[in-house]
């Protein structure tokens, strides 16, 4: 072993150098404020003052989980039958439907979105087909056009971890639960459910995170009306110029981050424990 | 591995030859200039098609171009000590740099084709002795309306508090800028856009507020050009290069400049103190100025020259922007005004827009 431990050298650099780095940088800009010519900058907790003493930044904050809770249980609601099939089926069959999930991911994110744009537009395909049946409805630009962005961005990650979770399980565990007389309810709920939580859990993860901190899917299908805080970050770099006070929120949502996956983590043991009394 | 040196070989000749045969008729711009490389940091696609090309060979100098998405963003890396020989900040922004003591003087025996600007162009607010900067672009933010659905009337009679009337609900695009939409709020209610007295400024968010709260406005930057061509709302607040380009494609579309006033902006070439080569940044401030060169990016980019010439060839008879009432700005009126440079009011009303938008 010990001959390939250089070989983690890069890897090391790459770290220091494109994530260790920047988030020091982060910190330093968040702590401190925009001083006179002489002193540059300042150490202070104002940024953090100013994001909680203003309501209007947490109700962003505490829209911006909202979409991301919404998105990621309507992610495993419609991603876990998905997975569950996929684990199914075998050979070929299971490898076009494997492909058929990733294949949207080899266009770029933000070209699906446009496309989405089209597609919900006040002329678009949609509303057009819809016009036939004499529903006029706005949907572009509405909430509902942020959650659709999401989840069609997002799903794919939670049924590929799901799907790899209920691969890895042991089969012979659900014959060995209907010899003893499980039906088959009793055996996907006692079972194989709790077995593919960690595919759940990291799915979650995989999920919630780049939900939560988007910030062009709520700009383009929300439009500039729909604020949530990956946009109020993004205009402190590109329109204010307030890197201190930017660098401040981001740090704040990625303790919110740190905490939630922290949650997720305990959750996840739990249900282990309690999977174990039944075993 | 001989084939692909012959291959390398054979392409620094053809290189070789050339750059040869420009520097017999073109002087050696290391020995005029100091340096054959002009480093450009301008917004992005904001030049003539061929203006660069044309640059370069008419002077045998090779043009590195960077792009920048906002003022800020471009004001940042400055102040972080990169050097460029040209920027083309906006109005207010090039006031802070010359606050900031970081623009050259420019030297304007260099710049003879400065004879060309259009009056109306010259010493605005924000340089008022034309000292340090050279205009670029310019124009105006006026309501962009779809003749069919919009009786010009409403307009003349309500200005900007058109956008408040309810016959229009749902149909409305707002420009997603803090500066633009209180320029809007503060016009229609009658006051100076670059007022720092708080009860204006409240009273202006209220506007804005109300806007948002009763007439389901789409906020929009960019994409405002293509659905205003393609019609999809009836009225929205635009730049007037970029309703001059809405108008070029769509006739149902009309232009309308508020009594009120408006902002009337411009964006211009100035030369940081940390140039590397101000001798050719000059010599590119007086190309751009020709009126070749000024064709070419008003033709391209659409938005309204500085060059007096190429603004009377585009909006005359058998001009691209003919009987097009978005391309000349309007100048010389009281109420319209210019973008001044205040930090501490700029980041409030960049607060208090993230409200508006968010307060529904």
């Amino acid at each position: 072993m010990r001959q390939f431990k250089s070989m983690a050298y890069p890897y090391i650099v790459w770290i220091a150098a494109m994530i260790v780095v920047p988030m020091l940088m982060i910190l330093m800009y968040a702590f401190t404020v925009k001083g006179n010519d002489v002193t540059t900058f300042r150490f202070a907790f104002e940024n953090f003052g100013r994001f909680f003493s203003d309501a209007i930044f947490v109700e962003v904050l505490k829209r911006s989980l909202f979409i991301a809770v919404v998105t990621t249980i309507i992610c495993i609601i419609l991603g876990y039958p998905a997975a569950y099939i996929i684990a199914q089926v075998q050979g070929k069959k299971k490898m076009i439907l494997v492909l058929l999930i990733t294949l949207p991911m080899w266009i770029n994110m933000l070209v699906r979105t446009y496309a989405w744009m089209g597609i919900l537009q006040d002329d678009g395909i949609l509303s057009t087909i819809l016009s036939f049946f004499g529903i006029e409805v706005k949907m572009l630009h509405t909430s509902f056009a942020v959650i659709l962005g999401m989840v069609y961005n997002f799903i794919p990650f939670m049924i590929l971890q799901i799907h790899t979770s209920l691969t890895k399980m042991d089969k012979s565990l659900i014959e060995a639960a209907s010899d003893l007389g499980a039906d088959r309810l009793q055996c996907f709920l006692r079972v194989t459910l709790p077995l593919s939580l960690p595919g759940v859990i990291s799915g979650i993860t995989l999920v919630f995170l780049p939900a939560v901190s988007s910030f062009f899917i709520p700009k383009l299908l929300g439009g500039g009306q729909f604020v949530l805080i990956g946009n109020v970050i993004e205009s402190q770099f590109l329109t204010s110029g307030n890197w201190n006070f930017g660098s401040a929120i981001s740090l704040i949502m990625a303790v919110i981050i740190m905490i939630s996956m922290y949650i997720t983590k305990k959750v996840d043991k739990g249900e282990h424990m309690e999977g174990g009394r039944f075993n | 591995m001989k084939k692909l040196l012959a291959l390398v070989l054979g392409a620094t000749m053809l290189l070789g030859g050339c750059g040869g045969g420009t520097s017999s008729d073109v002087p050696d711009p290391v020995e005029k200039y100091g340096s054959d490389t002009l480093k450009l940091y301008n917004w992005g696609e904001y030049m003539g098609e061929d203006l660069i090309n044309n640059f370069q060979k008419e002077f045998g100098v090779k043009v590195i171009t960077e792009y920048f998405d906002s003022n800020e963003m471009m004001y940042t890396k400055i102040q972080a000590g990169d050097s460029y020989d040209v920027l083309v900040p906006s109005d207010y922004m090039i006031e802070r740099l010359i606050a900031n003591d970081s623009l050259m003087e420019l030297d304007k025996s260099l710049i003879p084709n400065e004879a060309n600007l259009y009056d109306g162009v010259k010493n605005l607010a924000f340089d008022p002795e034309g000292k340090y900067s050279v205009p670029y672009f310019w124009g105006s933010v006026g309501i962009v309306y779809n003749k069919n659905n919009v009786s010009i009337e409403d307009l003349e009679k309500e200005g900007y508090n058109i956008l408040k009337d309810e016959k229009y609900k749902g149909k409305i695009y707002m420009y997603d800028s803090e500066r633009d939409s209180f320029m809007v709020a503060l016009k229609a209610l009658g006051y100076s856009m670059n007022t720092d007295n708080e009860k204006e400024i409240e009273e202006a968010y209220n506007w804005l507020i109300e806007l948002n709260n009763t007439m389901e406005p789409s906020y929009v930057t960019d994409e405002v050009i293509d659905n205003m061509a393609n019609g999809m709302k009836d009225m929205a607040v635009v730049y007037s290069g970029d309703a001059a380009y809405i108008l070029s494609q769509n006739e149902d579309m009309g232009f309308f400049l508020p009594n009120e006033g408006t902002n009337m902006w411009c964006d211009a070439m100035v030369i940081p103190k940390n140039a590397e080569n101000p001798k050719l940044a000059h010599e590119f401030i007086n190309y751009v100025l020709t009126y070749d060169a000024s064709y070419d990016n008003s033709y391209t980019v659409g938005y309204a020259s500085t060059n007096k010439d190429v603004l009377k060839d585009m909006s005359s008879e058998g001009g691209e922007y003919f009987g097009n009432e978005a391309y000349i700005p309007r100048t010389g009126y009281e109420k319209d005004e210019v973008f001044r440079d205040n930090q501490v009011l700029k980041e409030k009303l960049a607060n208090l827009w993230i409200k508006v938008k968010a307060s529904n």
